[in-house]
């Protein structure tokens, strides 16, 4: 079949030099922050504490990087010749053609042609002509290989791959410059630490570890890569816990602070329950599909079907048998696999529960409902790291994952995510509304935002939950990089109450937070469709959310929700900056010794503004858009029905019947709505204080309380989970105590008394018979002495009557 | 010469015998005690002479006679010299004196 | 050098090294423990040079060579080296060498100590390299004995009751294998010849049509799992561990957590399965039940310890559950392998999960016995602080507790994860009790390593001691550390030598079992 050709083309075997070439810039910029994190782990062996180059060597190693990844997507763009730009009613095919062109030299394109063609009338579905490989993928070397089995460190690139090295590397090369200035207070011997308190009543001191950050700064960029980068399942998952580690080292970068390294703690922990789940998926897909490829793979002239073909197939569709129990797997070559000359199959609700199982792990590392309670906690971290790793990249990795696995997940797992992703988007909102510490208004702000995303690809939002990615790192990185700003400027004071009226002493970052505060509420003109990067994202979502409970009823919630929390999301953010930046000092010593900062933090500021005004700019027309919907596998252009558990019917968002784009405008108007009155609202109770805030508090005591508590999960989880594996530890330590060493114990001592019984026998009885012997003996000598005289008559007298009493018996006995 | 047959020398051997043991018997004097031992080996001596005499027996019973009588006289050498032994250390010789052997 | 010579020298180096130590003077220590050192270094350097002479292509055993012994009962010297044992003969030169350097503490009579130690190190490479049944026996035993002296001689207060309590587990264990092995003596024409019990129990024996009967296959295997359960050590047979573990002075208990425990899988994998198929299949289930129980047993008690060591050693329980589960995934359909490269996973998780403990947990009582050669007591919650006063110990150590937790990259994680994926397809349930080990296995790491690593200052006595690791202890972390790093990152160093003698073992014993249960459906056993 000549699609055997194509994958074989495209994705491996004799790679073409595109491929290479992507592969080579990005893995260069995949591995340099690694080296880095080396020079850095041991500067100290090179220099001393105050030297500010670890710092540059980190900077230097993921600038270079984001140029690498920068150049790739130049290339990858040249190569293409940016068919991913065009209209997307034809790209899908012209993409292919050029790639063709691109990639497999002139000979092939004409051969691919035919390809369609007899794809296209095997398949007798007009419109969706078989979408090209728009990938490139290959090994870098094998882990192990079992029999049959293998498992390698793979590299898949595709337009989102590229978007994200892009994005991943700019932002984190913003946050490393910023980082220079603001772990500027670790240059030093002597860090006295106030918030740590000794035994002896003392400041807590200790050499600066200016340093240590930056290693651990690298290493995380050299990890989140590594997940953007990987071909396959189960190296995700290396990177995903190698993210994990890193993200644990800069939570609790204040070893000395007992908070600090217990938030640390607990976003591990509470990442590896999602892990569990995770591993669990790829147990599933593992046992059922025999790999954790993503992509085609060609040995020889076989080509080995990767994941999303096989659940996929060429057609974007899944294969479902006739009682909706079976799904069957596809091979490379557009045919059911077979084995042993039976289809392969596996039964739906595995594929549900390997869909549901990775995504368990996306709800982990991005903090969604019901594991998100350790993201407000991770904010104990240095603000740098709050910006890029729980805030821009590794919490968005999740989302990134769940939206890479895609081609996997079913209609039901879809719903699941979508409804997660709702509860969280609100729960998370709430809780924004009430917090006081500035940084941990933007962690709820994180974690809701990234319910949007989940929502948003839960209701075959792709694109716009990507698109949310993106954009929403921009602008949550500079509010995070901002507020970091606030706190360094006012000497680590994250109370907003003890702030207000800081845009008098600190313009800059006053100003650019108010891009990222409007790009996140996602304002725009009214009548116009002109706004920051968040509208346009945002209005995706809502979009998609509309459409689908359109066509699904029965799911209103899921367009209500978030609706509703765009309004409470602007209603928090103005919040947060009127009670930062507006009005008159609250608290005057804070006031006093604020000051703006050097332009080292200040020039990220103002280029992350920019990009978060702008890099969304001309919305799902865009380029960014259009970069990242390339990548998507499963075609939108149709609905999709589910035959399976649960009846739902994914809408369309490509093509002439979108049914996205009809309810486009109603949507936004709805989600602009619902911004300004969340926006003039905040205006009103912070600014113009025509509503008293601490009236509607005393009204709503229990409401606030329970905000305040986080909807008491903490507690929740601590009386469901901490305590009882406590208690069954304990258990399990008394169990040896108490069970297993008594047993073993009596075990021993009935031994010793089986043995004090046998000594007591031997002794008793034994021995006892030996010495009756004896003593009977004695005893008979003993009475019989009294008879030996020593008269020598006497005796005489015995022989005397001894012969006659012999005589007499001689003469009595023997018979005559 | 009448021939007085073989139950008179055993009636002279059961006396002689019988003496000697009563004699040892009764006698404290350890002198007394060896001469009962005299007669009780004379009475078997005349018991043996008769039996060879009597009987198919040969010359056995006179030659065992003849070591009989030299025996009695180591015997009551050594006898004598326990006696006078006996005497040294007891100052006596009555035989009751000596009961050292008293179990 | 010749691969006979090669073998031998192995094995009896070091208990030869131990002859001249008579020589010695008793106060001459340091001279003593260079002449240690060398020991055993040079017999590390031999199994280097036997890991260079394997060819890791060839599946079956290499170098094997036979010398009568006991001709009259048929015992042979016989010695030989695969893919499985290849490893763990390394593994055990490289503790071995690791532990002597770790011995610089050891004050009491070191020239015994030293000749115990040497005297282990021989009967340890014994047991991994003989190939008869009653040289392996030997060996164990001889293996035995030098291990109680040391830890109820050299150990900590309660001495005697550990060293007590190790041996009569371990003796009663070897008793089971004494009665398993006279067994397979005396249904197989007398022979000890491990190889030629394995061929008749398959059924591929020249010139014996007769295999085991089921009823023995099962009572057998029952017997030499409980024997090398005790080892493994798997609950409920474990209690022996902690308290060997906490008495053991530090090297003995990086040899101890290191090398011994391997022994338990490396005589689950070279004699209870290949001399009993139908046995372990019988049993399959409940291995795998039993594994996965102490993993998740062993991760709950060790959270609950505040002693350093015996949180390291239940640790060690829970992290030898991976190689039971990994080695006991053998599912059987209709008498069918089904998904034979899933268990052909499981056993090469299950070796590799034995070398990665090797390295973590011999790694983590090393740096135990830092902190405790320093301030002398093992109390978790009287430490803390740590890190602010040795930051280059609390790193190393910080990497080794990782790889104990099982982070990618590291050694821990590989072994671990491809057992719990392999169980799938053996029992969806056990994988996923198994895989929740994670959770717990991150619960306890990272909670001990917030009360001794982290927070602001030492809350015990001496804090005086506390200085940073010299030179020798930074050299014997470093080499953990990089070894640990190393086969994190490419496990396929190690998956290659094991690759070839797991995929024959695996596709010999499911023809085995295929045959034994034709046999059995044709009634041909009884």
């Amino acid at each position: 079949m000549a699609n055997g050709s194509l994958t074989h083309t495209f994705s491996d075997g004799i790679m073409p030099e595109t491929g290479d070439i992507l592969m080579f810039l990005l893995t260069v910029a995949w591995l340099l922050p690694l080296a880095g994190f080396v020079v850095e782990v041991y500067w100290l062996c090179f220099s001393h504490r105050l030297n500010k180059g670890a710092a540059y060597v980190a900077v230097a190693c993921i600038g270079i990087g984001f140029l690498c990844s920068l150049t790739a997507l130049l290339y990858w763009g040249n190569a293409t010749k940016w068919a991913a730009l065009s209209e997307p009613e034809h790209h899908a095919h012209s993409a292919s053609h050029d790639a063709g062109h691109a990639e497999a030299g002139h000979g092939e394109a004409g051969h691919e042609h035919e390809a369609h063609a007899v794809d296209a009338d095997e398949h007798s579905h007009s419109p969706p002509p078989a979408p090209a490989k728009k990938y490139f993928s290959g090994t870098y070397y094998e882990l192990a290989r079992f029999s049959g089995l293998r498992v390698s460190l793979d590299w898949y690139i595709d337009s989102l791959t590229l978007v994200m090295f892009t994005m991943v590397t700019f932002i984190a090369t913003c946050i490393h410059i910023f980082a220079i200035g603001y772990m500027h207070d670790e240059l030093t011997e002597e860090y006295e630490d106030h918030e740590v308190h000794l035994h002896n009543g003392g400041h807590f001191s200790r050499p600066g570890r200016f340093h240590r950050f930056f290693a651990y700064l690298s290493l995380f960029s050299f990890s989140m890569l590594g997940i953007v980068l990987s071909g396959n399942i189960f190296q995700v998952f290396i990177f995903w816990e190698l993210v994990g580690l890193s993200s644990y080292l800069l939570i609790g970068f204040y070893i000395e602070r007992k908070s600090a390294s217990t938030a640390a703690n607990k976003a591990f922990i509470m990442n590896r329950v999602g892990d569990f789940g995770f591993l669990i998926g790829m147990m599933i897909l593992w046992t059922s599909f025999g790999t954790f490829q993503f992509g085609d793979r060609t040995e020889g002239d076989h080509t080995q079907a990767g994941l999303f073909t096989m659940v996929r197939g060429q057609d974007g569709k899944l294969d479902v048998s006739e009682d909706g129990k079976e799904v069957y797997l596809q091979d490379a070559y557009g045919h059911r696999a077979e084995r042993n000359g039976k289809p392969l199959s596996i039964s739906y609700m595995l594929l549900v529960a390997a869909g549901l199982g990775v995504f368990a792990g996306s709800i982990g590392k991005s903090a969604q409902f019901p594991l998100q309670t350790w993201l407000p906690d991770a904010m104990e971290g240095p603000t740098p790291v709050s910006a890029l790793v729980h805030s821009a990249t590794m919490v968005a990795a999740g989302v990134y994952l769940a939206a890479r696995f895609y081609p996997v997940f079913t209609p039901e797992v879809l719903l699941g995510i979508a409804y997660i992703g709702c509860i969280t988007l609100f729960i998370a909102a709430t809780i924004a509304l009430v917090v006081t510490d500035i940084k941990r208004v933007l962690a709820y702000s994180t974690i809701s935002q990234l319910g949007y995303m989940m929502l948003a690809i839960g209701v075959a939002g792709w694109g716009a939950a990507l698109f949310h990615l993106v954009t929403h790192a921009f602008f949550k990185s500079l509010m995070f990089l901002c507020s970091g700003s606030v706190i360094a400027g006012c000497h680590h004071v994250q109370d907003m109450s003890r702030m207000g009226g800081l845009r008098h002493k600190m313009k800059i970052t006053a100003y650019t937070m108010l891009v990222g505060v409007i790009a996140i509420a996602g304002l725009a003109i009214p009548g116009t469709s002109i706004g920051l990067s968040g509208f346009y994202s945002k209005d995706a979502i809502v979009a998609s959310a509309l459409a689908y409970s359109e066509l699904n009823p029965g799911h209103i919630l899921l367009f209500i929700a978030p609706l509703v929390t765009a309004g409470i999301t602007s209603f928090y953010m103005f919040r947060l900056w009127f009670l930062t930046f507006a009005g008159t000092p609250r608290d005057a010593h804070v006031y006093e010794h604020c000051h703006e900062n050097p332009s080292v933090m200040t020039t990220p500021l103002l280029v992350l503004a920019v990009l978060a005004a702008g890099c969304a700019w001309g919305g799902e027309g865009g380029p960014l858009y259009r970069l990242i919907a390339d990548s998507e596998l499963v075609p939108a252009t149709a609905r999709v029905a589910s035959t399976g558990a649960a009846k739902v019917i994914l809408p369309s968002h490509q093509g002439h019947e979108s049914d996205v784009h009809h309810v486009h405008s109603t949507a936004g108007m709805l989600a602009l709505i619902s911004a300004i009155i969340g926006m003039t609202l905040a205006y009103l109770l912070y600014v113009k204080k025509t509503i008293d805030p601490n009236q509607i508090r005393q009204q709503f005591s229990g409401v606030y309380d329970f905000l305040v508590d986080k909807w008491r999960f903490d507690s929740l989880y601590d009386a469901m989970f901490v305590a009882p594996v406590h208690i069954v530890s304990a258990w399990c330590v008394s169990f040896d105590k108490g069970v297993l060493d008594p047993i073993l114990h009596s075990a021993a001592s009935l031994t010793v008394l089986t043995s004090k019984w046998d000594r007591a026998f031997d002794e008793t009885f034994v021995d006892g018979l030996v010495n009756l012997v004896g003593t009977v003996t004695y005893n008979v000598g003993n009475s019989l002495k009294v008879i030996q005289t020593g008269r020598l008559r006497q005796y005489v007298m015995w022989i005397a009557v001894g012969v006659i009493v012999l005589f007499g018996a001689l003469f009595t006995t023997i018979p005559k | 010469m009448g021939d007085v047959g073989l139950n008179a020398y055993l009636m002279v051997g059961a006396v002689l015998f019988v003496c000697g043991v009563v004699c040892m018997a009764t006698k404290r004097n350890g002198i007394g005690v060896l001469m009962g031992v005299e007669l009780v080996l004379n009475g078997a001596n005349v018991n043996f002479v008769a039996f060879s005499r009597y009987t198919s027996l040969g010359l056995d019973g006179q030659t065992i006679a003849l070591f009989v009588i030299v025996l009695a006289a180591a015997e009551a050498a050594v006898a004598l010299a326990i006696a006078l032994n006996f005497y040294n250390n007891h100052l006596t010789i009555d035989v009751d004196r000596g009961n050292e052997l008293q179990g | 050098m010749s691969p006979e010579t090669l073998l031998t020298c192995i094995v009896f180096l070091p208990a030869v090294w131990a002859i001249p130590l008579v020589l010695f003077d008793a106060k001459a220590k340091e001279a003593m423990r260079y002449w240690g050192v060398l020991g055993t270094a040079l017999t590390f350097a031999l199994t280097l040079q036997l890991l260079m002479q394997f060819d890791s292509n060839k599946s079956g055993m290499q170098f094997k060579f036979d010398t009568p012994w006991i001709a009259n009962w048929n015992v042979f010297f016989s010695l030989g080296v695969d893919g499985i044992s290849l490893p763990l003969v390394v593994l055990t030169g490289f503790v071995c060498l690791l532990s002597m350097l770790a011995s610089w503490s050891i004050e009491k009579n070191f020239k015994g100590y030293l000749m115990l130690f040497l005297i282990l190190e021989t009967g340890m490479m014994g047991v991994f390299l003989s190939l008869d049944f009653f040289l392996f026996y030997v060996f164990w035993e001889v293996m035995l004995l030098p291990m109680y002296f040391l830890i109820g001689i050299w150990g900590g207060p309660r001495r005697e009751y550990a060293a007590i309590k190790f041996f009569l587990y371990t003796l009663a264990g070897s008793v089971l294998m004494l009665i398993a092995m006279l067994m397979f003596y005396f249904n197989s024409d007398r022979s000890f010849d491990l190889l030629e019990l394995a061929r008749i129990a398959g059924g591929t024996s020249a010139g014996k049509s007769h295999v085991y009967g089921m009823s023995m296959q099962v009572a057998a295997f029952i017997m030499l799992f409980i024997g090398f359960a005790i080892k493994l050590p798997s609950f409920p047979f474990h209690t022996w561990l902690p308290d060997a573990h906490v008495e053991a002075p530090t090297p003995i208990s990086m040899i101890l957590a290191g090398v011994l425990l391997k022994m338990g899988g490396y005589g689950i994998i070279r004699i209870a399965f290949p001399l009993c198929p139908y046995g372990a299949q019988y049993a399959a289930y409940f291995l795998a039940a039993l594994g996965v129980f102490s993993i998740i047993y062993g991760a709950f008690a060790a959270m609950a310890q505040t002693d350093f060591k015996r949180l390291v050693a239940y640790s060690s329980v829970s992290h030898m559950g991976y190689v039971l589960l990994g080695i006991a995934v053998w599912k059987i359909v209709d008498g069918k392998t089904v998904g034979r490269e899933y268990w052909e996973m499981g056993l090469n998780a299950a070796m590799f999960q034995m070398i990665a403990h090797g390295i973590s947990s011999t790694g983590m009582f090393f740096m135990v016995g830092v902190l405790y050669d320093r301030v002398h007591h093992r109390d978790i919650n009287k430490f803390g602080g740590i890190a602010q006063l040795m930051p280059h110990y609390a790193g190393l150590a910080a990497v080794i507790f990782f790889a104990g937790l099982g982070l990618p990259g590291l050694c821990g994680f590989v072994g671990e994860v491809f057992s719990v994926l392999a169980c799938w397809n053996f029992s969806p349930l056990l994988a996923i009790v198994a895989a929740s080990g994670v959770i717990l296995t991150a619960g306890y790491i990272l909670w001990t390593m917030q009360r001794v690593y982290l927070g602001p200052e030492y809350k015990g006595p001496h804090p005086e001691a506390l200085v940073e690791m010299n030179s020798r202890e930074l050299a014997i972390g470093y080499t953990l550390v990089a070894t640990a790093i190393l086969f994190g990152v490419l496990p396929h160093l190690l998956f290659d030598p094991m690759h070839g003698s797991i995929q024959a073992l695996t596709q010999s014993l499911a023809s085995s079992y295929e045959t034994l249960y034709g046999a059995i459906h044709t009634s041909q056993l009884p």
